[in-house]
């Protein structure tokens, strides 16, 4: 069994216990490009095991974005191999679609609809499991309405149930997006940027909430940020990308910083690397 | 000014003044006709108060006509809207559809007017028919004008959820674009209870042909009576329909939050 679909197929995962050190997300050697003539990302690879916060850190305009819409197939590869639960992730592909369901996104401008309530927002998860007649009616089974609520509490945002969206202020409106990703009961949650616009306090709450979260529903997560520290503070592991190469990828160990890819421990080389590509 | 702005003016000046000798409008028969508006004028001022009832219900009837035109013409322009939308639909879905609502629009209400009453026959059910047909075609066009116009974040973030496009539709795009259709329908009713006011130059009911038929008797007091009917209600419709759009639709607008 995937951990998308319930059908049965040749990789079968019967119980719990092993998905932990299952690989989830798999790029080989990728490159993509939006004309064809440069390229955004280069000779990406990467593993990202089922159940673990993966962070992507660079600067803007290094293909952090592109990396996430290459895992949720809004984009294909120009060049190499990338594997999502043993699935090529193409939103045009129906096949993909179902899985598209499990997987929760989050793109940097949240992509609320912002004219209806916080819960008509949140419900939105739910709509790949409902029959077009009921969600053309917008009636939606109670369980889900339940479950949505259920949501709502862990989120915080009980008291803005029926609150329009546009006039939450923007830590609210990232904790509507958690819930809407959190709703769909998703395997895999991929933010982009989700604080990067907060002030300190509220982007701390917003990402304790998504750590909470994972753990309560066992995801994995993959998390864009502008900034190391919170990538260092929250993941496993930290890719920094630079220039659309991934130059190191980081995890704490103990209480050292180890680089996985060049296997470097010296915690001055990485620092200088670090800084080094990021000036 | 550059010269060349100064002939492109000299040339629509030449044209509009040649135009006019053309068709023989001639100013000069303006100024001469003048006294005569003084003589409508004068006895339009000598109304007749006891028609003052036949002009509420003729002025209700019309109201009406225009109510259920565009309730009608929305439902049907609303479905439409959807499949001409060029972000929404195939080349092949939207342009036949947009053609077919081009052609709608050509025709004034008035020549769809005369049309019914050839096909149903004289009164208000063929005014009604001619206001769905003016309904349909302009409020598709301004709806699909502003579902092409609609934030694209919230369509590609859920349509990247797996949800199918009818879902997509009903939970993203008309919501999105619903504060302009509030608006548009409240134009369009405006706009309705006027053009509902002369369908009955051809027949097809309402407060016209009472206006029509008193003019062409030269009984202009009369007339009168119905024209300020027509006059007060569509300042009242006017009225209400700025009330609404403050109360729901400039509120609907993302971060904008105004008292009155």
């Amino acid at each position: 069994m995937t951990l998308f679909s319930k059908a049965s197929s040749t990789h079968s995962f019967s119980n719990l216990s092993t998905i932990s050190t299952k690989t989830i997300i798999q790029m080989n050697d990728v490159w993509a490009s939006y004309d064809a003539k440069n390229y955004v990302l280069k000779e990406i690879t990467l593993s990202i095991n089922s159940g673990t916060n993966y962070a992507i850190v660079g600067q803007s305009g290094s293909g952090k974005t592109t990396l996430l819409k290459l895992i949720n197939g809004m984009m294909t590869p120009s060049k190499g191999q990338i594997r999502v639960d043993y699935q090529i992730p193409n939103t045009k592909n129906d096949k993909f679609k179902k899985s598209l369901s499990k997987i929760g996104y989050i793109p940097q401008n949240l992509g609320l609809v912002k004219n209806i309530s916080v819960i008509d927002n949140i419900l939105i998860g739910a709509l790949p499991r409902i029959s077009k007649v009921k969600s053309f009616f917008k009636i939606f089974p109670q369980n889900e309405i339940n479950e949505a609520e259920k949501i709502l509490h862990l989120v915080g945002l009980e008291g803005k149930r029926d609150r329009k969206t546009y006039m939450l202020s923007g830590g609210e409106k990232r904790r509507v997006a958690i819930a809407r990703a959190l709703m769909q009961k998703p395997v895999l949650l991929l933010a982009d940027e989700i604080v990067s616009e907060l002030d300190h306090v509220t982007a701390r709450e917003i990402m304790d909430l998504i750590a909470d979260a994972q753990k309560k529903f066992n995801l994995t997560a993959v998390m864009v940020h502008h900034d190391i520290q919170l990538g260092l503070k929250y993941a496993n592991r930290v890719a920094v990308i630079k220039e659309g190469q991934k130059i190191l990828e980081l995890g704490v160990e103990g209480d050292k910083i180890v680089d996985f890819q060049s296997g470097n421990t010296s915690q001055q080389e990485i620092l200088e690397l670090y800084n080094t590509n990021e000036s | 000014m550059n010269p060349k702005n100064n002939l492109i003016i000299g040339i629509v000046i030449a044209a509009v003044v040649a135009m006019s000798y053309n068709i023989d409008a001639n100013p000069v028969e303006f100024v001469e006709g003048i006294p005569n508006l003084a003589i409508v004028a004068k006895e339009m001022t000598e109304v007749e108060l006891d028609l003052f009832g036949t002009a509420f219900w003729s002025m209700l009837e019309t109201i009406e006509m225009a109510f259920i035109g565009t309730v009608v013409g929305v439902a049907i322009a609303l479905p439409l809207s959807m499949l001409a939308a060029r972000n929404l639909n195939r080349k092949l879905v939207y342009v036949p559809i947009r053609a077919l609502l081009a052609a709608t629009r050509t025709f004034p209400s008035i020549l769809w007017a005369i049309l019914f009453v050839i096909m149903v026959g004289l009164g208000p059910f063929a005014g009604i028919l001619a206001i769905i047909m003016y309904t349909i075609g302009f409020i598709t066009k301004l709806q699909y004008e502003s579902i092409e116009a609609i934030d694209s974040d919230p369509v590609e973030a859920v349509s990247s959820i797996g949800v199918s496009k009818w879902q997509l539709i009903r939970h993203v795009v008309v919501p999105e674009s619903a504060p302009h259709l509030l608006s548009q329908i409240l134009y369009m009713f405006d706009y309705n209870v006027r053009q509902t006011s002369i369908l009955g130059l051809v027949g097809a009911g309402g407060i016209g042909f009472y206006i029509i038929n008193y003019i062409k008797f030269f009984e202009y007091g009369k007339a009168a009576v119905f024209m300020l009917v027509v006059l007060i209600t569509v300042l009242l419709i006017d009225w209400a329909s700025v009330k609404i759009r403050d109360k729901y639709i400039v509120k609907a607008q993302e971060g904008m939050q105004v008292k009155i």
